[in-house]
């Protein structure tokens, strides 16, 4: 068969083999799985969001982010806050949260990201850190509840879906594996995209793309404020389910958690980072009872940068290509 | 079209060019630089096209003084440039790098670019993975998409034979010709640059030492005592 030949049915198949793994993804987990399964598989869909952000940025953009979680937690406080101190309604809490957070992103981006990739990586951190102790501030106890966190109830709805449903495991999986779908779907058009063209380009020889006419410094902004986006989406979803915001959920160990996740499922693509996301609660699950959580985030690093650095989903295409060359679909990203 | 005044440019205490003044604007031909090492060849090229900012003196192009102006701004304007060591993108295939810049300048004469710098053939392989001189080609290729008017390439023949740095003379002379471009080419290759350059400048200690067709440069007792020695 020749490549145009297959590329014929190549687009509808995967189109139609896309359409019933989200189908069937977000409908039958909800019938066959436990409660607490269903309570860690959604841990592991909002860790694969993170992780997401933190691979895009990665593979795109060849930066790494180590400052996520600030993102990830201040969405939750801005929600809550919004609410109790402003008397926002959830619905505006949610759009106040998430806008003011790209506000936030947007003037550290430009602030950052002209600098070298390990002092990125380094300025994120500190950011990150800066905002986690902020929370702790006796000026702003009030507001943040210091180190005890801030509980968060509502009443009423948010887009259609009632305060009820997203605590609801049963019914927060659906919820969160429609979210997942719709971020993994606009990143891979975005890495497709001209920006991600540029990104990648950029990240190779940015000299290059200079003597090439390209401003190489707003399109990483771009990302950057891109995936800070995604971590929001992340945070507010994370405070829904759980009704509760603490000082943990912006330390340094979810950011670290994002990036095992991604390191463990692969970079490169949109499932590799959920994947991973998903096997990091679950293992984390196994290996947290048993009090060895950091032992499962050692492990992994190493396991996954040493000896599997294209993760599960990028180790699993390689297998399949070896076996079956033919199968031209597999020549993309995982 | 390019108008270099009083140009000079310090690395710290040491002086890499001193008071450098030269006029390029022949269309269609090469213009060769040449000098021995530490001469300030690369440091003119970074100087002109806005890598290095100089320490004093201007540059101009067709009459504008663009010292201030940044890199990317001089590209956009239409003057080009290509590196000593190979400029590309090595997990980009050849196409994919030559259509964004392409895309991104708005020329649409790239199959022109492809055919002259016979890149046909590797068009689907990764940059990094064809062999280097190839690999020069594509680094001159980019360096030409956007229609320039003005090309700087710093030893094209870099790593090269001496027979394959005289066949990309040949095929660059009749790029510039065919194009009307004003075209600097600093080159360590001697012999390349006297057979294939329209017009040479030499450069020594960062002076400009002569400007002149290459008859002229070649009987030069300054450029012989300098740098040609017995090759004159």
């Amino acid at each position: 068969m020749t490549e145009s030949a297959s590329s014929s049915w190549r687009v509808p198949a995967t189109g139609a083999a896309g359409v019933m793994l989200f189908g069937f993804g977000g409908l039958l987990p909800a019938y066959l799985a436990s409660d607490f399964t269903l309570k860690v598989a959604n841990e592991g869909l909002l860790l694969g969001m993170l992780a997401l952000s933190v691979a895009f940025l990665m593979s795109e953009a060849g930066l790494v982010a180590l400052g996520v979680a600030s993102v990830y937690g201040s969405a939750g406080y801005l929600f809550a806050i919004g609410m109790s101190e402003w008397g926002l309604t959830p619905t505006i809490a949610v759009v106040f949260a998430f806008f003011a957070l790209i506000a936030y992103s947007g003037v550290l981006g430009a602030l950052i990201v002209r600098t070298n990739p390990l002092a990125f990586m380094m300025l994120t951190l500190a950011a990150g850190e800066m905002v986690s102790h902020a929370v702790m501030l006796e000026a702003v106890h009030d507001y943040t509840g210091g180190a005890d966190g801030l509980v968060v109830n509502f009443k009423g709805a948010i887009l259609g879906v009632q305060a009820a449903d997203f605590v609801n495991p049963r019914y927060f999986w659906p919820i969160g594996w429609t979210a997942v779908w719709l971020i993994g779907v606009t990143l891979w058009g975005v890495a497709r995209s001209r920006l991600g063209a540029t990104l990648r380009a950029v990240r190779q020889n940015e000299e290059r793309m200079r003597f090439s006419g390209f401003n190489t410094y707003l399109p990483r902004v771009i990302a950057y404020v891109l995936v800070n986006a995604v971590a929001a989406v992340a945070g507010l979803l994370h405070v829904l389910n759980t009704g509760f915001v603490s000082p943990e959920s912006l330390g340094l160990g979810v950011s670290t958690n994002a990036l095992v996740a991604a390191l463990m499922g692969g970079t490169a693509g949109s499932i590799g980072p959920l994947a991973g996301g998903l096997i990091f609660a679950f293992a984390q699950d196994e290996f947290g009872a048993r009090g060895a959580t950091q032992l499962l985030t050692g492990v992994a690093i190493v396991l996954f940068i040493v000896v599997f650095p294209r993760g599960v989903v990028g180790g699993v295409v390689a297998v399949l290509r070896r076996i079956a060359p033919g199968l031209v679909w597999l020549r993309g990203k995982a | 079209m390019l108008k270099i005044e009083g140009l000079s440019v310090n690395y710290g205490s040491l002086r890499a060019l001193t008071n450098v003044d030269l006029e390029v604007q022949d269309q269609g031909i090469l213009h060769g630089v040449i000098g021995p090492n530490g001469a300030g060849k690369s440091t003119l090229l970074d100087a002109v096209c806005g890598r290095r900012r100089p320490t004093a003196g201007s540059v101009r192009y067709r009459g504008e003084d663009i010292t201030g102006r940044s890199v990317a701004w001089r590209r956009r304007h239409g003057m080009s440039r290509s590196f000593q060591r190979t400029s590309i993108f090595p997990d980009l295939s050849v196409r994919e790098q030559l259509v964004l810049i392409a895309q991104h300048l708005g020329d649409d004469r790239l199959d022109d670019i492809i055919r002259l710098m016979d890149l046909g053939a590797y068009l689907d392989q990764k940059a990094g993975r064809i062999a280097y001189g190839v690999q020069r080609r594509v680094d001159v290729a980019l360096a030409l998409i956007g229609r320039p008017s003005i090309l700087l390439m710093d030893e094209p023949g870099a790593g090269l034979s001496a027979v394959e740095t005289l066949r990309l003379f040949e095929h660059l002379r009749e790029l510039v010709s065919e194009q009307k471009i004003v075209a600097v080419v600093v080159e360590h290759d001697v012999e390349a640059v006297f057979a294939c350059c329209g017009m040479i400048t030499v450069l020594d200690l960062g002076c400009h030492l002569a400007t002149g067709v290459p008859s002229e440069v070649r009987k030069d007792s300054r450029v012989i005592a300098a740098y040609l020695g017995s090759a004159a």
